[in-house]
Order: C-alpha cells, then structure tokens, then sequence
C-alpha cells in the first residue's frame, strides 16, 4: 500500500521554504538541472515511483547533504534538520520498499542514472547546492503523485 | 550580436507577482530615468539551454509583462530577464530569482454561497480556476493542482458576535442548531497545507435565519 511519510514532508517543505532563495542564488547554472532534465520526475511511471523515492532520498542522504555547508548557521542548522528528517523518511521508505516489493523497472533505473549523470557533470560543491536548490522538483513531483 | 555599451542603469525589483497561476513580470524603472524608457524581456525554463525573447515584450515603455502562457506548465521552473533602453544606450540584463508557479503563486479567496432554514445554514464553496488562455479552453479548479486543498470557514453571530471556525475538505457545510431569526456570517479561506499556501479570507456573505415556524 502506499507508504504514509506525510508528517515529515511537511517539516521538509518548510524547512526548504526558509532557505529556498538563499541555496538557490548559490546555484548560476540556470541551464542545467539534476532532476528535472532532460526528462522530468513527472513522466516516471507509478509503478516505478516508489523504487525512484527510495534512491532519490538514498541519493540526498549519502551525496548531496554532506556537501551543503554554508557560512550562515541559519542555514546549516535548516540543511541538517531537513538531512535529519530526510534519513527518518528513507528509514520508511526502506521499510516500505521491503513490504511492498517495490520494483525498481527499466524506467526509474534510466532516470537515477540520468540524475547521476548530471551530478557527476558538475563539481562535487556545486552538484550538491544544485540539488539542494531543486528539494522543491523532488516535494512538488511526491505531493502530486500521492 | 554587437551589443551597445550599456550605460544605463539596470531594471530594479524584477519579479513575477503570480495570482491563481496567472504570472505577471513586474519591476522598477532604472534609478533616476525618467519617461521614455523601453524594455525588452526573455525568459528561460530552468534546465533548459536557451533565453527566449517574448515578442509581445519588445520596446515595452511599460513596467510589466504577462508571462502565464510561456510558463502555465507548473512542472516547470523558470527565470526572466528584463533590459532597458534610453537615449541610444541601455542597461544590463536584470533577472527574476527562480520561480516556481506551484509554490510561488497566490490564490484567491473562494466564492461563498449561502443559504439557509429556521435553524442552520448551508453554506457552499468554489475553489477558484487557475489561469486560462481563453474562455474557451477547459477550465482548471485549483482543486486539481492541490489535492490537499482544504477550506477554514468561519461563521459570526452577529447578535451574539460568537464566531466559529471549521476547516473542512469537501466544499459544503451545513451548521445546524442556529436561532431562528438570527443574523449569521460567513467567511471562507483556501489552505493548502503542501506546499503551505493561505487565500486570504473572502468578503464576509450574511444570512438571516427564518423565524421560528
């Protein structure tokens, strides 16, 4: 069944809105993005929706928080809250993927090789602030599909 | 292309103001110019390579641009830019911080109908629609772009001046065990609770109650 992670998306939401503009002006490649380009989250078929959940928050986990310092403490102290509440969601979907079966087809394994791709094309730094500044593709793309 | 040297002072607070998905381009002439002014604008979708000119937005000796049509798919994201022409020489280009339609739109208040018996009202919402091109294009309710869109009701009596909130899903109310012949007001608000979005409260509709049979 669907995997009921609502409470903390909230807290995620409202973590990013804080310092949306403040990681997005560190972001100047407006011609590139990890997530959305060239083919966006929306096209991801909805059986394949919870396996591309998982490894998005796997990928945000282990690649994209680690790199996000800033000089502003306001900031880091909302980047490690959202980092917190974003192992607390992968956690659930870890366990929902086992219950569920969740299975990872053709489709979400392309795209998060896509995602990787246009991660590993930048440097490490500004790979990760880019992802940091697209939080909002990932909320928007997981309330819509809920 | 061979720019002009540009002089000029740039376009100031360049920003898309965005009711119901209806994204308008605003900002602030140059400091210090006065008529006479021009602008041209582009945008981009983010992601995406390429600036694009908006004909319509060419030589513009106002300050805003209507942008809905090149940025109504709310999957996207997209920045503008506006640049400025005086006297034979320009400005840079200024440009908008990412916007969002989903997140970064403001919505209306929705529309409040009431009705009511001796002893309750019913009261009825409608959600309002996100921007079209035409009348004729198929009409989208914000209901459909947040499917967590819920509705904060607030009734006032108004001999009483006791007030009652209720926040509701659905788009009807009935509010029974009311006195009969009593002056009742109803207000309405949107909340979408991700991402957070609040209409403000609509006008406020006043109903009498019938008398007691």
């Amino acid at each position: 069944g669907a995997c009921r992670v609502s409470m903390s998306m909230t807290e995620i939401r409202a973590g990013f809105t804080a310092i949306k503009a403040n990681i997005q002006s560190r972001d100047p490649i407006r011609t590139l993005s990890i997530l959305s380009h060239p083919h966006s989250l929306h096209k991801v078929k909805s059986s394949d929706r919870c396996c591309i959940t998982h490894q998005l928050f796997t990928f945000y986990v282990d690649k994209v928080f680690k790199h996000c310092r800033t000089e502003d403490s306001f900031v880091n102290r909302k980047i490690s809250s959202i980092a917190n509440s974003f192992l607390s969601v992968r956690r659930k979907l870890g366990q929902c993927r086992e219950q569920n079966n969740c299975v990872c087809g053709e489709e979400s394994t392309e795209k998060f090789k896509q995602i990787l791709a246009n991660y590993e094309g930048l440097n490490v730094t500004s790979a990760a602030m880019k992802s940091l500044g697209e939080l909002d593709i990932l909320l928007d793309w997981m309330e819509k599909s809920r | 292309s061979g720019e002009l040297y540009c002089s000029l002072p740039n376009p100031r607070n360049v920003r898309f103001e965005s009711i119901n998905m209806k994204n308008v381009l605003h900002w602030s002439a140059p400091e210090g110019t006065g008529d006479g002014v021009l602008y041209k604008v582009k945008y981009a979708v983010y992601g995406v390579g390429k600036w694009i000119r908006k004909p319509e937005c060419r030589n513009l000796n106002r300050t805003w641009c209507d942008l809905s049509s090149e940025t109504s798919d709310y999957e996207e994201q997209y920045y503008a830019s506006v640049k400025a022409f005086l006297n034979g020489t320009c400005s840079g280009w200024m440009e908008t911080t990412r916007f969002n339609p989903l997140t970064d739109t403001k919505i209306d208040p929705p529309m409040v109908n009431v009705s009511s018996t001796d002893r309750s009202i019913s009261i009825i919402l409608t959600a309002p629609e996100k921007w079209k091109r035409s009348p004729e294009e198929e009409s989208i309710s914000m209901i459909q772009v947040y499917p967590g869109l819920q509705y904060n009701v607030s009734v006032l009596n108004k001999k009483t001046k006791k007030r009652w909130f209720f926040s509701i899903s659905n788009n009807t109310l009935v509010v029974p065990w009311l006195e009969p012949g009593t002056a009742y007001c109803v207000s309405a608000q949107i909340h979408v609770t991700t991402p957070v979005l609040d209409s403000d409260f609509s006008k406020e509709h006043c109903i009498t109650t019938l008398k007691d049979k």
